[in-house]
């Protein structure tokens, strides 16, 4: 939290999100494709049955129960006791993990302002649906995080969280998601943001959230650059978190291999995500925001 | 094919390939570069470099392209060639005519750049022993450059470095051509039993490669396999213009007269107008303008017409000149041979000679010494003489050497006790102490033969010379034989101890000569010659080739020559006390003098061409040798091989731009 840096004059959400883009996300609501339990009363089925207007099923009447609630119709008919049981609406809690390690600050366009956009407007369309959302920013561990917001009146501290935080340090993603899963939030969505080109892997990590409550989402963020090099020669190439050195005669054939391997990185990724019930999606950093998350998103149905 | 320098590429090739495989290990300086994670290019990276390194050499086409191109360029270095040549080792003999004829520079940039030139071109088309060749095929080559003599520059040998630097080491000259010498040359060196086993001796066909204009004095003389001969005709134009004779003398009357004569030849086909210089130690004196007709339309004055009938011009010159000095007389048009615009003589300063006639009563002798315009001639008896020989202790005591008082001594019939530096003509038994021995008396003698180009007998006819009496002399090597009788010599010249001994070895009263006119001519041009006077200008008066002689040095002095080209070249005076230079093969002006300032001035010697074969430098393209007309071949020396580095070096190029092409699409993204 150190990492996320005090805010000397006041950022705007308008920095990171158009206001026609906003007006469009003012339509779209966080999807979960299971109905999660929440702590508050919201606008959201839940499993739990409770006190709302949707009907959901009868029981039998058991002493104890409220008189209120029973089907004083069906007595009337068959002189038994029923008891109506109703759909209890609570809140989603959404939770947006992004990616703040050192490598998130290359790439052309950068992936971290493709990633801060991404964040911001899954965060305003959270907000604006009256869920509770939580901003986490992680590198070698949970580097800044903003919990529990709910409302439109946290929209301009979400925004300033994104646009002051820093990508720098490490990525250690195993060590963040312990963080994370150990914080136990609540169940809800999980969006997580990054490149996911962790070194020590991301199969351990992963595993700590999908075997949560959380309903998972990958979104896996590469620049141009990498999905595809444009520089050839011979190169040392040195890794931005670690300063590994890799030294390579960039040649047609190389790149032809790296692409190989990529596309099977990302390939392994996914399977990895679908087989654990968890929904992967890849974003070139050059693409637009608004493309992505009024078009690829909904079409994932993480939004609606 | 073959290859020259087999072995140089062999040590490159030593040395270049590994570097090559070497440098391909090197690490490269490479361009540093941040990027996200290095994960997929490591493992990319692992791809691409499977298993261990030769199997990256052998996928690696860039390094085939490098390795190809090595090896091309090491295949040029080893400078292959393609023999278009055929048939069994064969042996040549090149022979260059370096006389004055082939300076001329109708062909650029003269003949004989020109005939060095097809002689490398042919050289280097003969076949070598190649390195990686199985055949045995090896032609073995000789160089032989000849004008009035041969010099073997260079004896058979496949050596073609050694062949190239002996063709190039040939100096033009100005002297006469003459080819006999260089075919008997040539024949001795190609039938001598050769130590090189793969030589096969006699048996095997020799080729003769005449290198040429075709003006060769002795073509009628020579004798050689028509067959064998190729004549290669160097030469375009025989445009030219040269000066074929020059004399200067004083006048009989006025000694401080010079008269001046020389004759112009021209050798074009249209009447030529040149101007005539002549001028005296640089100084000019004169100019004439003079038209010299076409060849063929020309008459000399005293010549003739030249061999192919040159049109010829006589000019003579007079001038009023009482000193030494060196007289030019240069035509001033410009030519293509040079050797021959110009000829110089030597001019002695006016003497009357001082001559002391030794003899019991000689009036025949005295008569003729008389006729002979001398300042003084004494006459002593033989007794007068040994008592009071000029220099000598018990002589007159006049403390004067005899040289210092007399130019000549004539000894008719008297053995003097001793015989004082000076110039002697010796009728009679020669003077002891000479080298000259009596073998004995003879009766009856008639002259055989003479030497009618010699000074001392220039104009001379000794065919009616009969002497009834004589004595056979037995002369040192040294000698000069002037005019032979049938059994012994009749006249001699010999140097000894700084004196020169005109011998005539029989009395002049047992003889014929007296009632003869070249008795006359004799005495004078002997008292010339040994007088200095005419003598040393016919001495310092030479043709291209002739040796210059200078006596009356000490034995092993020094002396020091400068020359057209060159200077203070030293020679040594032998043991009679005379230098001999014969390297005089250039016309110009010579100057002799002792290595010692005070061992006098320098005497001059003029060299001239003056030969008309020479100056007629129209190229013969038939020649006639034994009898068998040889056409000179109609195309110059053309090669007869093929250099195959140039290919070798083009495809290098192409690989260079193969492997650029390779690379960039390689590291194209």
């Amino acid at each position: 939290m150190e990492r996320v840096k005090a805010t000397t004059g006041r950022k705007r959400l308008t920095d990171l999100l158009d206001p026609e883009f906003m007006n469009r996300l003012d339509s779209l609501d966080v999807l979960s494709r299971k109905l999660l339990q929440g702590k508050l009363q919201g606008e959201r089925r839940s499993k739990r049955r409770g006190q709302s207007v949707e009907f959901a099923d009868h029981r039998p009447y058991v002493v104890g129960d409220d008189l209120r609630f029973v089907d004083w119709n069906i007595y009337g008919r068959l002189e038994q006791l029923f008891l109506k049981l109703f759909i209890e609406e609570q809140d989603l809690t959404v939770h947006v993990m992004a990616d703040a390690s050192a490598s998130m600050s290359l790439g052309e366009p950068s992936k971290e302002l493709f990633i801060k956009k991404l964040a911001a407007a899954l965060g305003y369309v959270s907000l604006v649906n009256n869920n509770r959302v939580t901003l986490s920013m992680f590198a070698d561990g949970v580097v800044g995080q903003l919990a529990n917001m709910r409302g439109r009146n946290y929209l301009h501290q979400m925004a300033d969280f994104l646009l002051t935080s820093q990508c720098d340090g490490l990525s250690q993603f195993e060590s963040s998601c312990r963080q994370i899963a150990g914080a136990r939030i609540g169940a809800g969505v999980m969006i997580v943001l990054s490149d996911f080109l962790f070194k020590e892997g991301y199969d351990a990590a992963l595993r700590r959230l999908i075997g949560r409550q959380y309903d998972l989402y990958i979104i896996q963020v590469l620049s141009p650059q990498e999905l595809s090099p444009d520089f050839g020669g011979d190169l040392k190439l040195i890794d931005i978190e670690d300063a590994d050195a890799a030294e390579v005669t960039v040649s047609a054939a190389l790149v032809k291999y790296y692409k190989r391997n990529l596309t099977a990185y990302c390939n392994e990724l996914k399977d990895f995500c679908t087989r654990r019930g968890a929904v992967y999606a890849l974003a070139n950093s050059a693409d637009s925001v608004e493309s992505l998350v009024l078009n690829y998103l909904r079409r994932i149905r993480l939004l609606r | 094919m073959q290859f020259l320098t087999p072995l140089t590429a062999l040590v490159a090739a030593a040395v270049a390939l590994p570097l090559l495989l070497l440098l391909y290990f090197l690490k490269l300086k490479r361009r540093e570069l941040i990027v996200s994670s290095t994960l997929l290019w490591k493992r990319a990276v692992q791809d691409l470099q499977v298993n261990a390194p030769f199997q990256r050499l052998r996928n690696n086409i860039l390094l085939l392209l490098q390795l190809l191109m090595l090896l091309a360029l090491l295949l040029a270095l080893a400078a292959p060639i393609l023999s278009l040549m055929s048939g069994r080792a064969r042996r040549h003999v090149l022979l260059i005519d370096h006389s004055a004829s082939m300076s001329a520079t109708d062909v650029e940039p003269s003949r004989l750049e020109e005939a060095k030139r097809q002689a490398r071109i042919y050289v280097e088309s003969l076949r070598d022993e190649g390195f990686l060749s199985f055949r045995g095929a090896r032609d073995q080559t000789m160089v032989i450059a000849f004008d009035k003599h041969s010099k073997v520059m260079c004896n058979f040998t496949a050596d073609k470095r050694q062949l190239i630097a002996a063709i190039d080491s040939i100096q033009a000259g100005d002297g006469d051509s003459y080819l006999g010498e260089a075919i008997m040359v040539a024949q001795a060196f190609t039938q001598a039993p050769d130590d090189e086993p793969a030589n096969q001796g006699s048996q095997e066909t020799v080729k003769l490669m005449l290198f040429s204009d075709g003006q060769i004095a002795d073509l009628d003389q020579i004798i050689v396999n028509t067959d064998e001969l190729m004549f290669q005709c160097i030469g375009q134009s025989g445009r030219n213009v040269g000066v074929t004779a020059m004399r200067a003398r004083r006048s009989y009357e006025n000694p401080d007269e010079v008269e001046v004569f020389a004759t112009v030849a021209n050798y074009d086909a249209e009447p030529v107008t040149t101007d005539v210089q002549l001028s005296v130690n640089d100084d000019v004196r004169a100019v004439k303008s003079v038209t010299i007709p076409a060849t063929g339309k020309g008459k000399a004055d005293s010549g003739g017409a030249g061999p192919q009938g040159a049109g010829k011009v006589a000019v003579n010159f007079s001038l009023s000149y009482a000193e030494a000095g060196v007289l030019t007389v240069r035509q001033l048009r410009g030519d293509s041979l040079a050797s021959d615009d110009a000829a110089w003589a030597v001019l002695a300063p006016p003497k009357r000679l001082t001559v002391l006639l030794v003899t019991a009563g000689n009036k025949v002798l005295e008569s003729a010494l008389r006729a002979c315009s001398l300042y003084k001639l004494d006459i002593m008896t033989p007794s007068e003489f040994d008592a009071n020989v000029p220099g000598y202790p018990n002589g007159d005591g006049s403390g004067l050497g005899l040289e210092q008082c007399y130019d000549v001594v004539a000894l008719d019939n008297h053995l003097p006790v001793r015989t004082p530096r000076c110039r002697y003509l010796v009728f009679g038994r020669p003077p002891n102490g000479i080298d000259v021995s009596v073998l004995q008396e003879l009766e009856n003698q008639a002259v055989v033969d003479w030497r009618p180009r010699h000074a001392v007998l220039k104009y001379v006819n000794l065919t009616n010379l009969f002497a009834q009496k004589c004595y056979k002399l037995d002369l040192p090597r040294d000698a000069e034989l002037l005019a032979e009788f049938n059994e012994s010599p009749a006249l001699a010249l010999v140097r000894r101890n700084g004196s020169v001994f005109l011998l005539a070895p029989f009395d002049v009263l047992d003889s014929t000569w007296p009632f003869e006119p070249s008795f006359v001519l004799f005495c004078y041009n002997a008292v010339s010659f040994l007088g200095m006077q005419a003598g040393q200008n016919e001495d310092a008066n030479l043709l291209v080739g002739d040796p210059i002689v200078v006596d009356g040095l000490v034995s092993g002095q020094s002396a020091l020559v400068d020359g057209p080209g060159f200077s203070r070249l030293q020679v040594s005076a032998n043991s009679s006390g005379s230098v001999r230079f014969a390297r005089t093969d250039r016309v110009g002006v010579y100057g002799i003098r002792a290595a010692e300032p005070a061992a006098g001035g320098t005497r001059l010697f003029a060299v001239n061409m003056l030969n008309d074969a020479e100056s007629n430098i129209e190229p013969v393209r038939q020649i006639v040798a034994s009898g068998v007309e040889v056409q000179a071949q109609a195309a110059a020396v053309g090669r007869a091989n093929l250099p195959l580095w140039p290919f070798f070096v083009g495809f290098v190029l192409f690989l260079a731009c193969l492997e650029w092409f390779v690379y960039n699409r390689k590291v194209r993204i």
